[in-house]
């Protein structure tokens, strides 16, 4: 369990600065993010699942300047290993542990948006760091102030990962046996209704004139022609 | 015509004005009051490209801005205005625009200016500037993007306080 | 005439790629952008000259990730320039920096996390929903195309054409092929939407029209996200009904069987 805890950590670090800090290859899509943990973990099916749950949820919510968005990656991480560790702790397999380790880690998972707000707060104080380093000549010291502020993004991720997967352990194992059995009824509707969500917040928000317009066309083509199949 | 949002923002058109507020307020057009870069055609047409062709861009001087808004050439626009400081948007009320809401988006961190929330830096005479439109009752709130919280920028001013 | 060699042209865009490394509130990419151009700007001043010419670039600076390197490869032209004395004296180069920061960013947010996000993950999901485990490295493979081609050859474009790099942005009306981008996006989404309502549907043994009536919470959540809702509590709504209908649903078959 140590392990599997250390390897998400590893993946969170990674996968958090490339959110911000560094590439931008967007391994730190949910997408990617989980079944690239869970693989580490050697269940990657589970991250996959947790992936498409995840990627839709806040995919409307842009980094667009100053704007901070809600942390995606540590929740599809988080939520993985949790679904994973506590999987072969509590003995079981099937959606709803992973829906519950999910529905757990995406409320929790809100510390990871003022982690991010404090990284980028903190990053201020590397400014007067770096003039200070100028008026002394030392451009070396100028570019290592820069590199510093890698250390305030690492600790956001890594911090949220950690919250977010504590909380789960603590909770997840004392909710698991009251929920299990009234779960069972609708997990396979809440597995389809999370990625919906997410979509139906994107239609909200997009800057498209006619997006519903757009969307319900093609829905209801696509649906109309699996039905004449 | 209908102002849907007015808005200082020292970035003027970019990712969170046309990415997050547009489809927010449902505005199909866009004013820009600023004087550096009506002033310069090179500065002017790049903001211009920034912009999806069906959508309106009218880039002007404050008192041109100003002349455009309160004639009916924008007649059944829902027209978002944005100003880059504080002292344009005192100029546009002097002027006679009618405006009843200012937004503060980003106004970006100088020497002498003092930390209102985490983009917004304001210096005393623009803290004067918001003084003056406040007294006039224009609500004047705090938000980045639609999604962020709105706050009223009084809430904000007793931190501020303590910096100048 | 003092030139800057492809050696240093390839470290400066190696060093882009930590551009963000200590975005903050105040400068955003400002010392970012300086410690990308750094050996360029070594390159060309000496001594005090160089330390101004670096106070000067740690200041505030903001733009899209994927088209800092144009700007960055057209700055060090004009710096070049500016070295050797054949500059342009209408232009100055921060200037130029201020000009194209805040209209690259806006066509970047919506070209690339707008328009070029959605449809990347919608693409991805036809394969996630298969089961196909190789589904992120498509992911990773279709999305990046597009950045990485804007990161590379509009970094060499832009030191190669300086000023005149801005041209490209002006002629192809870039924030078109954004919103085209994005009805694609929203196109797709809609026919994997309808896809796994009718396969959940068949799964469940239910009757498929129904799958129909899906569109009728979906667009409701639209509305009300629209309206500024967060996410959270959308999903927290949409979770917490679901789970009572289901638990009531199984109670009533219960009762109806006994």
């Amino acid at each position: 369990m140590a392990i599997s805890l250390a390897f998400g950590a590893l993946i969170s670090l990674i996968c958090g600065l490339d959110r911000v800090a560094i590439l931008q290859i967007m391994i730190s899509r949910p997408i990617v993010a989980a079944p690239l943990t869970a693989l580490a973990l050697g269940e990657p099916l589970i991250g996959l699942q947790i992936g498409v749950m995840v990627e839709f949820l806040w995919l409307a919510r842009l980094p667009v300047g100053a704007a901070v968005p809600p942390d995606d990656t540590q929740v599809a991480i988080a939520s993985s290993v949790l679904a994973i560790v506590l999987g072969r702790t509590l003995n079981v397999s099937g959606i709803e542990l992973l829906l519950l380790c999910l529905l757990i880690a995406i409320p929790l998972g809100k510390v990871g948006q003022y982690f991010d707000h404090y990284a980028r707060q903190y990053n201020v104080r590397l400014i007067k760091q770096v003039d200070l380093a100028l008026d002394r000549g030392s451009l070396m010291g100028a570019e290592f102030q820069h590199l510093r502020g890698l250390t305030s993004f690492s600790l956001a991720s890594i911090g949220t990962y950690a919250i977010v997967v504590l909380g789960g352990l603590l909770i997840v194992p004392f909710l698991w046996p009251l929920l299990q059995q009234s779960l069972s009824h609708s997990s396979a509707w809440i597995q389809l209704a999370l990625p919906l969500v997410g979509i139906a917040v994107i239609l909200g928000t997009i800057n498209v004139s006619r997006a519903i317009t757009l969307f319900c066309a093609s829905f209801c083509m696509s649906f109309l022609l699996m039905w004449l199949v | 015509m209908s102002l849907v949002l007015t808005r200082i923002d020292n970035r003027l058109i970019h990712g969170q004005v046309l990415e997050a507020w547009v489809p927010f307020v449902r505005a199909d057009c866009i004013v820009v009051a600023n004087d550096s870069i009506a002033g310069n055609p090179l500065k002017k047409m790049m903001m211009q490209a920034s912009v999806p062709s069906r959508m309106r861009v009218e880039i002007g001087t404050v008192a041109e801005s100003v002349a455009l808004l309160k004639s009916s050439r924008l007649h059944r626009c829902r027209v978002l205005l944005l100003f880059g400081t504080t002292s344009d948007a005192v100029r546009a009320y002097r002027g006679g625009l009618a405006y009843d809401q200012l937004n503060l988006g980003n106004l970006h961190a100088e020497k002498g200016k003092a930390r209102l929330s985490c983009t917004l830096f304001l210096n005393p005479a623009d803290m004067d500037d918001l003084e003056l439109l406040d007294q006039a009752g224009i609500k004047i709130t705090s938000r980045c993007i639609p999604a962020d919280g709105e706050r009223s920028w009084r809430k904000l001013i007793p931190a501020l306080r303590g910096e100048i | 005439m003092m030139t800057i060699s492809w050696k240093t042209r390839l470290y400066i865009w190696f060093r882009l790629l930590l551009l963000q490394a200590s975005w903050n509130f105040e400068r955003l990419q400002g010392i970012g952008f300086f410690y990308s151009l750094l050996p360029g700007l070594r390159k060309l001043y000496k001594d005090e000259k160089l330390l101004d010419v670096s106070r000067k670039y740690v200041g505030y600076f903001n733009t899209h990730v994927y088209l800092a390197p144009m700007v960055a490869g057209a700055v060090l032209k004009l710096e070049e320039d500016q070295a050797s004395g054949t500059a342009d004296p209408a232009l100055e180069v921060d200037d130029f920096k201020e000009m194209v920061a805040a209209p690259y960013a806006a066509i970047g947010d919506a070209l690339f996390w707008g328009g070029l996000r959605p449809l990347a993950a919608g693409i991805t999901l036809f394969f996630a929903i298969k089961g196909i485990l190789w589904a992120p490295l498509i992911f990773i493979l279709i999305y990046n195309l597009v950045p990485t081609w804007f990161r590379t050859i509009f970094f060499v474009r832009g030191y190669r054409q300086g000023m005149a790099s801005v041209e490209f942005i002006q002629k192809h009306r870039l924030p078109d092929w954004a919103i085209h981008t994005k009805e694609t996006a929203i196109v797709i989404l809609g026919g994997l939407s309808a896809f796994m309502v009718f396969s959940h549907l068949n799964q469940q043994q239910l009757p498929s029209w129904l799958g129909l009536l899906t569109l009728v919470p979906m667009v409701m959540l639209g509305v009300v996200a629209r309206k500024g809702l967060s996410t959270l509590l959308l999903v927290f709504i949409t979770v917490t009904s679901i789970f009572f209908i289901g638990l009531f649903w199984a109670d009533m078959v219960y009762l109806i069987a006994s």
